[in-house]
């Protein structure tokens, strides 16, 4: 079956061999027109993987709280709802990593995706690790945000399994309510599979808070969708198992292990360019926020906050709720940053907003062997400020727990009181529940 | 079946080029599945970590795998080949026939693609126990190879759950008190069987027509087919260069590790191995060539051929009863 080939570094390429309008005719719309529907994180997240034509082939095995995305897939997927897709079903985590590895190696230009959660993506490493520099944009693995260790075993919403994953080589971007859980996953594969990024992607949420809570959707039609993609996914360069004549996965030197390593590198650095443009493009065509590297969800337009409040998830709007009330008790006027994209991080971005700040109160809801993995972040963006603020580090809502009025209100009396002593680096705390607990 | 002379005339995805031991039986399969896949039909192979992957898919060396000189006019003489972890070629497969399949349903697809998967037996049957029987559990319409070498050959040469009783490895090292491995090998073929392959063969390139045999009829299944391929391994069975194929069909014929097929719905068969102990070959002809039961086998001051060393015997009833107890196994599973 004689057809022309493409050479390229990564072997030769059939552009004749798969015929991808078929797969695009085969698609059919969850959506035709923009709605408005009742949704959960998990089901939001769903319904933007079912609505992309590209997305054609989905893996899963229950983990709470990501169950419900799996339940909502094989049931639409089941009643042939959106056309020719498939979902296969795995005996663990890790074969789900290992069958989205096969599978999108099969064919650069499709997507394949997964959920899962907590123990569930930490049995997946051996797999994502390999994956993150496996030049794979074409995965997409939704992380609904769970306590990792098992002693004890917690079910709700504790980003500790994400950020434990920081090392992979995915871009991870952290989600906060269910319309930008939507949103994320949409345009989640345009900045993955772009040619200069070629890297998988990690969206990310709060299990209970976030994937379990009901809330008001709006649903782009399918239509609106691949128009987006299209204008962000072109056809890949480089060729994939079924179109190519090629090897992946191959074993190297260290003498050659380090030109992979910096390719790896340069890509991922590429998304701090990529991602503000596909966010505006995402913005001036739906008409809400797209991707951005950080929200600023109460700052004011002059930028003269003295403490800043820099949080990840839904508790972040609490945050931002309460900030007014909170800096007027303790004298301070309170900006609040919630964190959206995590890797890479934007230490520019973050620099730029903290620059004469004269306090950062980093929350981190993981548990961490230092002073947090958010505040290592933060720390390094402001290092090189001339005047760099304090930042105080508070250990809030580990487990999943609330993080209520009180607590807030304690983080931040904390975290006066620390930059007025003029500490840089405090000794980082615990709160829970309208106290500091620890240290006593 | 097409004919072994055409067989041998086509092109291999396996070339020269790799680093595999002289005189690797993994080499030898390789080359044939090779030309055996160039039959019409688009190939991706998937490797599991072993040494037939570290010692075929180096960069920037030659890569070992590819159809011809340079890239193939012809789409279905292309060949992809990815390597993942350890345990995953199996399940590696599965995406890429899913995929494959799911292009064909839509029409988007110029051709049929055939998927196979590579590994070690430390790759599928130790640490890849799991995904393999569940990759056959799903009937995923694949072929999976297994290099049974009996051993982990890419970290050493250490004990594999199919390391024969009384075999040393590095792990399992035989001292005045301590004889090798006394672990019985793991029951793989009865374990493929009981998962649901349509197909489970052992076969070894050293019985070439039945090799070429049971691999067509491996590609041709419409579910998962299991092949299990024996393989000698120079450096760590240590044996002469030039025994490779000896051994290998003594391997079968002593019924340490017996040609076998068994196809969904059919009748199985026991090839070139005497289920009457008294009309096989002696164990000690297979196992004096290696230096890995060198600690049980000598060769006899009188007459030059291999026998037990003396206090042994009890270990030798062993390794005898465990064959007898396998192919006794092997034979109910062909009904």
């Amino acid at each position: 079956m004689s057809m022309p080939a493409i050479e390229t570094i990564g072997g030769a390429r059939y552009p004749d061999a798969i015929d991808l309008a078929k797969v695009r005719d085969a698609h059919r719309p969850l959506a035709t027109e923009r709605k408005v529907v009742e949704a959960d994180g998990n089901t939001a997240a769903a319904y933007a993987c079912l609505q992309m034509w590209r997305a054609v082939c989905f893996a899963g095995f229950p983990i709470t709280p990501s169950t419900k995305w799996l339940e909502v897939v094989t049931d639409t997927v089941a009643r042939g709802t959106v056309g020719c897709k498939r979902v296969k079903l795995m005996e663990a985590e890790h074969a789900v990593a290992d069958y989205l590895a096969g599978a999108a190696a099969a064919c650069r230009d499709l997507i394949v995706a997964t959920a899962t959660s907590s123990v569930g993506l930490d049995h997946m490493t051996e797999s994502t690790r390999s994956l993150g520099a496996s030049g794979l944009g074409n995965i997409l693995l939704i992380n609904v945000y769970r306590a990792a260790a098992n002693y004890p075993l917690c079910i709700e919403g504790d980003p500790s399994d994400a950020l434990a994953h920081r090392d992979d080589g995915w871009i991870q971007i952290c989600c906060r309510g269910v319309q930008q859980i939507y949103d994320v996953v949409l345009q989640a594969p345009c900045i993955g599979m772009h040619p200069e990024v070629l890297t998988p992607v990690m969206p990310g949420y709060y299990g209970i808070k976030d994937s379990h809570r009901g809330s008001r959707l709006i649903l782009e039609p399918d239509h609106a969708i691949e128009a987006f993609h299209d204008r962000w996914i072109r056809p890949s360069q480089w060729p994939g198992l079924i179109n190519g004549d090629t090897a992946l996965g191959n074993c190297v030197t260290s003498q050659f292990f380090q030109g992979f390593k910096i390719d790896q590198r340069s890509r991922m650095e590429r998304v701090l360019t990529l991602l503000p443009r596909i966010g505006a493009d995402f913005e001036e065509t739906f008409s809400r926020p797209g991707l951005e590297f950080v929200e600023p969800l109460s700052w004011p337009v002059d930028n003269t906050v003295d403490l800043a409040i820099v949080a990840m998830g839904p508790d972040a709007g609490t945050a931002a709720a309460l900030a007014p009330e909170i800096g007027k008790e303790c004298g301070c006027k309170i900006g609040v940053l919630a964190a959206q994209l995590l890797t890479p991080f934007p230490h520019a971005q973050y620099a730029a907003r903290l620059a004469h700040v004269k306090a950062v109160l980093v929350v981190n809801q993981a548990h961490h062997a230092g002073h947090g993995h958010l505040t290592h972040e933060i720390a390094q963006a402001c290092y090189p400020l001339p005047k760099p603020p304090a930042v105080v580090s508070c250990f809030a809502g580990m487990g999943g727990a609330t993080v209520s009025d009180a607590t807030w209100l304690a983080m931040v009396r904390h975290a006066v009181t620390a930059s007025r002593r003029g500490e840089r680096l405090p000794r980082p705390v615990i709160a829970h529940e309208g106290r500091i607990i620890w240290p006593n | 079946m097409a004919k072994l002379v055409d067989i041998v005339q086509r092109e291999s995805c396996f070339q020269p080029g790799s680093a595999l031991c002289p005189g690797c039986m993994e080499g030898m399969a390789f080359q044939n599945i090779g030309k055996l896949t160039d039959n019409g039909r688009k190939t991706i192979f998937t490797l599991g970590t072993f040494c037939g992957e570290v010692s075929t898919l180096q960069y920037p060396t030659p890569v070992a795998w590819g159809r011809g000189e340079r890239t193939p006019d012809d789409w279905t003489k292309s060949f992809g080949v990815i390597h993942h972890v350890f345990e995953s070629a199996p399940t590696v497969a599965e995406g890429i026939r899913d995929m494959a399949d799911l292009l064909a349903t839509t029409g988007a697809l110029p051709g049929p693609v055939q998927v196979c998967a590579l590994s070690g037996d430390g790759g599928a049957l130790a640490i890849g126990l799991r995904p393999l029987l569940h990759t056959i559990a799903r009937r995923t319409r694949i072929v999976i190879f297994v290099m049974v070498n009996e051993i982990y050959a890419n970290t050493g040469f250490q004990y594999s759950p199919t390391t024969s009783i009384g075999a040393e490895t590095s792990t399992t090292p035989a001292t005045e008190t301590v004889p090798g491995n006394f672990m019985p090998p793991i029951d793989y073929i009865g374990l493929a069987v009981t998962a649901g392959a349509g197909l489970v063969a052992q076969v070894s390139p050293a019985f070439p027509k039945y090799f070429c045999r049971v691999v067509e009829a491996a590609l041709a299944c419409s579910t998962t087919a299991v092949l299990f391929i024996p393989s000698p391994c120079i450096t760590g069975w240590k044996y002469e260069d030039g025994t490779t194929i000896t051994l290998a069909r003594l391997g079968c014929e002593t019924g340490f590790f017996p040609c076998f097929l068994k196809e969904e719905g059919r009748p199985g068969q026991l090839k070139f191995v005497e289920l009457d102990p008294g009309k096989r070959p002696a164990i000690e002809e297979f196992m004096g060539p290696q230096r890995r039961f060198h600690h049980l086998v000598r060769k006899s001051p009188e007459t030059g051929s291999f026998e037990a060393r003396p206090g042994r015997e009890q270990i030798f009833s062993q390794i005898r009863a465990s064959i007898q107890q396998r192919l006794e196994s092997l034979t109910r599973l062909t009904v």
